[in-house]
């Protein structure tokens, strides 16, 4: 068979078997993008509804809502269980406090925590953009006696896996006197996370054309200058793709602010979740789904501000076995 | 004095330590706390830590107690196995098969958009994820035993987590279907970095479809594949978390697996060296596995070339 014979004859039956794979491939991705997705859209449904109603059935639309609207007066139980009558005039009003219960709970239970996480992520964030652009910029642009093994005590810190580190590291920073605090937190995400920014912002220095160098320094510019005129305009992007990955690693690490809280005086959102679940608040199971998305709110936020950042952040960040 | 010291130096020295007096904090951070910890798992593991008495030195008796003695020991070894291997199993074909599904579409917008979209699960911290799953899809009027009810299969409806045949199954079920995370961008940037040529000779062949993605992609994207390996088996020795808010280790030891044990050893018993036993033990395991997979996947890579 000639090749150009087939080619004609088979050109639109291939056209529409194209046709045929894409529209099978979008099924596919959509029926396992709505899977994934379900449950958070589950857990949004329920943060609005009340222990009662998520306890006669899984799903529904929340009451507090349909009853926002209502034109009749709604029959409903006050807080000494006693029978009320709303009006329709106050249904608006009352049921949005209803509806929003559960975040009003949750909010007076994880401001604290929140407020903590935030501390944390800023300045831990702040810390390792500072400490591990200069160390990056001083082991990628200058040559002095050992560098290399500078950056070789650096780099091989990468093996050292977290359950080995754990212990050992509790042990150190309850010697230290640090346990229960802000510091037993900071001090070593710092130190940790310093590590991945330094190989990030090093690959990154690594590649900067000598020129762009050498002409500020004819112009007069200084060690400091050269840092601060020339390589951190340039590394805006690198810079917001190591502040993402360190805010994204300090948010969601549950297990180091679980075992250094040894009296809950410093929880943050990972490991103020998990105490939340054993407190009375826990009892209303509207409270709780409320404080898993007060708990992925600001990631959330933060991912939709600088998805492109964030894509490169996560994709490099697998680079750091 | 001080003035004439400095002026003898010669420039370079002043230059050298100026660099070091900058290095200091950030290689000190890293020494107190990341390089101290480091050995000091390793000296304790050789110590049993008594309340109310003094370190005492007991060579390698904490290692032959955890790998010989320990009944919990072996038990929590198969536990690991199976969800490694099965973490292992799912992350290295889902996300594939979706980043695939996603570079056959001819849509760039769309191709953004499937990318965006399996990878805003990211944004839920872990702790929620399994607090969700236990809640939400575990309990008994939970999303799993509604579904059972829902095809007819209403008289199975195990308590999943409490179940000590269930228990293993339900944790490793949790994130279904495995697809919200970097996984997919990684096969997808393997995926896109296949030169056109090659994709081009595959179609004049008339290699397409399925026979195309085995015969072509796969190879071709075998450093991703591997990268996802590595991480997965190191993820799969090393998580407890999973265990720790879902179950605990139990029903019994049902669901335990060693970072547990080492985690309950440490912060219930506080026996703080035989936990550095183990986790040295576990480093020690990681070490090897990664070590073995670099050099069995190089063999592939350069079988290819």
């Amino acid at each position: 068979m000639g090749l150009g014979f087939s080619k004609k004859a088979t050109a639109p039956s291939a056209a529409k078997q194209r046709r045929h794979t894409e529209r099978a491939a979008h099924g596919a991705l959509l029926a396992l993008g709505l899977l994934t997705l379900a449950p958070f859209f589950f857990v949004l449904d329920n943060s609005f509804r009340s222990t009662v109603e998520l306890q006669r059935a899984f799903f529904g639309v929340p009451q507090a809502f349909t009853h926002m609207f209502s034109r009749t007066p709604v029959e409903v139980l006050d807080e000494n269980l006693q029978r009320a009558l709303i009006p329709p005039e106050k249904c608006f009003s009352y049921f949005l406090g209803e509806a929003t219960r559960g975040y009003q709970l949750a909010r007076e239970v994880l401001s604290a925590y929140l407020l903590h996480t935030f501390e944390v992520c800023l300045s831990v964030a702040l810390g390792v953009v500072l400490m591990g652009s200069v160390v990056a910029y001083l082991l990628a642009r200058y040559r002095f006696p050992g560098s290399r093994i500078v950056y070789f005590y650096i780099i091989a810190t990468m093996m050292f896996p977290a359950v080995l580190m754990l212990v050992p590291s509790y042990m150190v920073v309850r010697e230290l006197g640090l346990l229960n605090s802000f510091w037993a937190l900071f001090f070593p995400y710092l130190a940790g996370g310093q590590v991945f920014a330094i190989f990030v912002f090093k690959g990154f220095f690594d590649g900067l054309p000598e020129e762009l160098f050498e002409s500020a320094r004819l112009d007069g510019a200084g060690h400091f200058n050269l840092y601060t005129r020339i390589v951190l305009p340039l590394s805006k992007p690198v810079v917001s793709v190591v502040a993402i990955m360190t805010i994204l690693g300090a948010w969601n690490n549950f297990m180091w602010p679980f075992v250094t809280n040894t009296d809950g005086s410093f929880h943050v959102i990972a490991s103020g979740l998990f105490v939340m679940m054993r407190t009375p608040v826990a009892q209303n199971l509207g409270t709780i789904y409320a404080a898993y998305m007060l708990s992925s709110l600001p990631l959330l936020l933060l991912f939709i501000a600088a998805t492109k950042p964030f894509i490169q952040g996560v994709t490099s960040g697998a680079f750091k076995a | 004095m001080v003035f004439d010291a400095k002026n003898r130096m010669s420039h370079r020295t002043r230059f050298v330590l100026g660099i070091y007096a900058l290095l200091a904090v950030p290689l000190g951070f890293l020494t107190v706390f990341v390089y101290l910890p480091f050995f000091w798992g390793f000296i304790s593991s050789l110590y049993e830590f008594e309340i109310g008495a003094p370190a005492r030195f007991v060579g390698l008796e904490n290692y032959r107690e955890f790998l010989f003695k320990d009944p919990v020991t072996w038990p929590s070894f198969l536990n690991m196995a199976f969800l490694a291997a099965w973490g292992v199993s799912v992350r290295l074909t889902v996300p594939l098969g979706v980043a695939k599904l996603i570079h056959t579409l001819g849509n760039e917008r769309a191709r953004h958009a499937y990318r965006i979209l399996f990878l805003a699960p990211i944004v839920v911290p872990g702790v929620a994820i399994q607090l969700i799953w236990g809640i939400m899809v575990f309990s008994d009027r939970g999303l799993a035993n509604e579904f059972l009810r829902l095809i007819g299969l209403g008289h199975l409806t195990p308590s999943w987590l409490t179940d000590p045949s269930s228990a293993l199954i339900a944790i490793a079920c949790i994130g279904f279907p495995w697809v919200g995370g970097f996984e997919v961008l990684i096969y997808y940037a393997g995926l896109s970095a296949i030169p056109e040529s090659v994709n081009e000779a595959a179609r004049l062949e008339g290699c397409a479809g399925l026979k195309k993605f085995f015969l072509i992609d796969v190879p071709m994207i075998l450093g991703q594949m591997r990268l996802i390996l590595i991480l997965s088996i190191i993820g799969g020795v090393q998580t407890f978390e999973n265990v720790l808010i879902l179950t605990r280790g139990g029903p019994g030891f049902a669901t335990t697996v060693p970072g547990l044990w080492m985690y309950y050893n440490a912060f219930s018993f506080q026996r703080m060296g035989y936990a550095c036993a183990i986790g040295v033990t576990l480093f020690v395991l990681i070490f090897t596995l990664t070590a073995l997979n670099l050099r069995y996947f190089k063999g592939a890579e350069t079988l290819e070339d």
